[in-house]
């Protein structure tokens, strides 16, 4: 029990800070009598139609991208999972971790280069609407949710795929028997994920969706704390996408269902080749055109753009190196943080008290969807009083970023922590083994492919981050991605091409590195 | 607990290597917009320029644009850094003004180049602009002629804005449209509305989506071709010019009230309006001069269109009526 007393306080200590970062923000903005000339509008905002309009928008749009990028990527994972012979698997796989860092502009850039009217494959005007939003939203979102799925076909132990055989069990019934009950502990978690991700979309589902009929909650939060300058109401608005956001993870991790975790000593699991040989070689070849296109188009058109010119600024080394700081510190970060909320849930779920295990996950995952403009500005009221903000610009981007980072560890990391935990727990309690002899010995080797993985997501996401530096503003030096808006706001479109791929270029040689370094050897 | 304590010693490491060296001399804070401060932007030069004659720092803070700069000092309050704000516009003073923020800049302009005499007391113009229509003149043969012409043409060229909530060219559209229709602007939205591919964030994305070839027109500045003319020697760009007039914006800066160093702040001003700072700002904010005459511009500016008359509604005004337009046109173009 004593195990089990320290995880809960380290958890909690997790959960506080959480709140700290998260609570304290939105009280600090409500308290703002003391700002010159501001009177709180009208907080009834359920009589405003415009607010009910933006409300049900921003639910529509969330819940449709999150069907059509999650219900694809579990036929993708599925056939990435049976094609483990896929010539460039691997690639394809770390390619698919790009659309996440591409800064929302650049992506919004790419899907009109193929998909506007001097597109490859041009839809005219009807991509200014719900097809642009969904298009986009695909783009970043289905290969993500691959990544994340992907690994619940290697917890199936191989002696289930063997059964499977014996029993002549064809295709479907594999699925059913073998597949399902795997996948059911990530696929709320992930859908839960997307759907966050979709409805806090902004710069995206303005920009592609044709007009401000397009507008979701997020744009109003915006409106209210920038433009009319109404603290009040923006957290009001916060607080509701934040109580929106809750009971839907509610209702979505009612559907969770853990499977049985049995004692296997080997635990990378192979399944064996199936049949559908070319139905999976040409799903993955679909989706890789898909992503890649838009990739492709930012690629040719960085090549054609003045790449000399832009490599040759100091400048642009500068922010390279602060957005690769910002990135790996923020991964450090978030996976400390998760890692420690994800002991305790799991061996609270080990314990049998599932929904408070659910709870923990729900905390660590739902501050996502507070607006990073909420937490910054509520922090500057917080902060500036007492500290220089411009010298705390670093570690309050980290901070907001490694929370943001969160409900990515706890989707990559959860599910393989939690059955190691169930698999191994009673043993290690048996043979004392625990602290940095149970990391090094037991949790490092097991764990390490999905600490690798969660790691180079946080990090990918935090490097493409634009939102919370743009709002601080800083003296010193601009990450990649305000380099890119930066150019773009002064006519220099090509210029921010080049910035862009090397931005990516960035990202995937982080992501590759970290997944080789702390994932080992054994690639995606 | 050794996850814990390198979480801790992270945070340590994080917030020494953020520690900025402080200088001796004294520094001067402007809070700015970013793409001023950017390597490009006039920002670079002017520190050169001032710290030249100041004997002092000057340290330029760049921010989103105009109204986040404004919130800013208004959450900080008497605890800001910044001596002076650069960078809001005529659309925003008003509501500068109100919020008791800035202090008399007590300059008398010598010159200026501005269409209208300049008074106010709190603050001073640097540069000003119009909002045009851009267009691409091998794609578009004939533009329309004027505003009315463009909102009623209904076979007219399909175009790009942005949105008034979120960007300060959407906002001057919004009020372009209300200083020409007047009552009537809500039909004229609905008109035009049609013919609108998106409306975006920001100028960035519409501009970007317009050089992709998305749309005939976008909306811009006058002075936009000025840059493929001059940056890129490309002739192809040209802006509309409307015979109803363009809308005006003008960009000033302003002495912050609880600001410690109002000689030196005021000695910036002073240099803001002189030749040194002036003739940086054509070729990298990419609009005209408050002080110079058309004649001291770069050549090729006098290609550019004859945006007059200048249109511009007072300031106290926007203030007071801009939440209810915008609102007006969100209901316009959400139907």
């Amino acid at each position: 029990m004593v195990r089990l007393n320290s995880r809960a306080v380290a958890a909690g200590l997790v959960l506080a800070l959480l709140a700290l970062i998260v609570l304290a923000p939105i009280a600090g903005l409500l308290n703002l009598s003391g700002i010159p000339g501001y009177e709180p509008g009208d907080l009834r905002f359920w009589q405003s139609a415009y607010i009910r309009r933006v409300l049900f928008f921003s639910l529509w749009q969330a819940l449709l991208s999150m069907l059509c990028s999650v219900l694809p990527a579990i036929l993708v994972a599925r056939a990435f999972a049976l094609q483990g012979d896929f010539p460039l698997r691997g690639l394809l796989l770390r390619l698919f971790a790009l659309p996440l860092v591409v800064p929302a502009v650049v992506a919004v850039m790419g899907v009109v280069s193929v998909y506007g009217s001097g597109g490859w494959i041009s839809l005219g005007r009807s991509l200014y609407g719900i097809n642009g939003i969904l298009l986009a939203h695909v783009f970043f979102n289905l290969p993500l949710a691959v990544r994340l799925l992907l690994p619940q076909w290697q917890t199936i132990p191989p002696h289930h795929w063997q059964l499977g055989e014996q029993l002549s069990m064809n295709a479907w019934q594999r699925w059913r028997f073998l597949e399902w009950p795997a996948l059911r502990e990530a696929l709320p978690g992930v859908m839960l994920l997307v759907f966050m991700l979709c409805l806090t979309s902004f710069a995206v589902v303005l920009t592609l969706g044709g007009g401000p009929k397009s507008t979701t909650l997020e744009v109003a939060i915006y409106q209210s704390l920038r433009f009319d300058f109404d603290p009040a109401q923006a957290v009001v608005l916060a607080l509701l996408q934040l109580s929106i956001c809750t009971l839907v993870a509610i209702v979505t991790l009612r559907l969770q269902r853990l499977p049985e975790v049995e004692i296997a000593l080997d635990s990378v699991s192979t399944p064996i080749a199936v049949p559908q040989k070319r139905l999976n070689t040409l799903l993955i070849l679909a989706t890789g055109i898909f992503v890649g296109m838009p990739l492709l188009s930012m690629l040719i058109d960085a090549l054609g753009g003045p790449l000399w010119q832009v490599i040759g600024t100091p400048r642009l080394w500068r922010s390279l190196v602060t957005t690769l700081f910002i990135g790996l510190f923020a991964a450090l970060f978030s996976v400390g943080a998760g890692w420690l909320l994800l002991q305790y849930s799991a061996s609270l779920s080990l314990a049998g008290k599932t929904s408070k295990a659910h709870l923990v996950d729900l905390a660590g995952s739902i501050v996502y969807v507070v607006p990073p403009l909420v937490i910054g500005s509520g922090l500057f009221v917080l902060l500036s009083p007492h500290v220089d903000v411009f010298t705390w610009v670093y570690p309050i981007v980290i901070a907001i970023n490694a929370v943001m980072g969160l409900p990515f560890v706890i989707r990559s990391l959860g599910p393989a922590l939690r059955q190691n935990h169930a698999r191994y727990h009673y043993l290690c309690q048996s043979l004392a083994l625990r602290g940095w002899n149970r990391f090094r010995y037991l949790e490092w080797p097991l764990l390490r492919r999905p600490l690798g993985l969660a790691l180079a997501l946080v990090a990918a996401l935090a490097m493409g981050d634009l939102g919370v530096i743009a709002l601080f503003g800083t003296p010193h030096s601009a990450t990649l991605p305000l380099l890119i808006y930066q150019q773009l706001g002064a006519y220099m479109i090509p210029h921010a091409t080049v910035t862009a791929l090397l931005l990516l270029v960035l990202s995937l040689t982080v992501f590759w590195g970290l997944e080789r370094v702390i994932g080992g050897k054994t690639g995606a | 607990m050794y996850k814990g304590l390198r979480f801790f010693g992270g945070t340590l490491l994080a917030l020494l290597l953020s520690f900025a060296a402080q200088a001796a001399t004294p520094t001067l804070v402007v809070y700015t917009y970013d793409s001023f401060t950017s390597e490009w932007g006039p920002g670079p030069q002017v520190k050169t320029a001032f710290e030249a004659q100041c004997a002092c720092s000057l340290e330029l803070v760049g921010l989103e644009d105009g109204v986040s700069m404004l919130n800013r000092l208004k959450l900080e309050g008497s605890n800001t850094r910044a001596d002076l704000l650069l960078g809001i516009d005529t659309s925003l003073t008003a509501e500068a003004r109100a919020s008791g923020l800035f202090e008399a800049h007590r300059i008398t302009m010598q010159k200026s180049s501005l269409p209208q005499p300049w008074q106010d007391d709190l603050f001073l113009p640097y540069d000003y602009g119009y909002f045009a229509f851009v267009y691409n003149k091998e794609r578009l043969d004939n533009p329309p002629t004027s505003l009315r012409q463009l909102v009623t043409d209904e076979e007219g060229p399909t175009i790009l804005i942005q949105d008034p909530r979120t960007s300060t060219p959407g906002l001057g559209l919004l009020l372009w449209i209300k200083k020409v229709f007047g009552d009537e602007s809500d039909q004229a939205w609905a008109r035009l509305s049609k013919r609108i591919v998106t409306v975006s964030k920001g100028w960035s994305e519409a501009y970007g989506l317009f050089l992709k070839g998305e749309a005939d027109m976008v909306l811009s500045y006058t002075t936009s071709p000025a840059y493929h003319l001059i940056a890129e020697q490309d002739a192809r760009f040209a802006a509309a010019r409307f015979s109803e007039g363009h809308y005006q914006q003008i960009e000033v800066a302003g002495l912050v009230r609880s600001s410690q160093q109002k000689q030196l702040a005021r000695d910036f001003l002073e240099f803001m309006l002189s030749d040194g700072f002036q003739s940086i700002i054509p070729t990298t904010n990419w609009m005209y001069p408050a002080t110079l005459a058309r004649t001291e511009l770069p050549a090729d500016f006098g290609k550019l269109i004859d945006p007059s008359p200048a249109l511009l509604l007072s300031d106290e005004l926007v203030a007071s009526k801009r939440k209810s337009w915008v609102d007006d046109w969100l209901e316009v173009m959400s139907r």
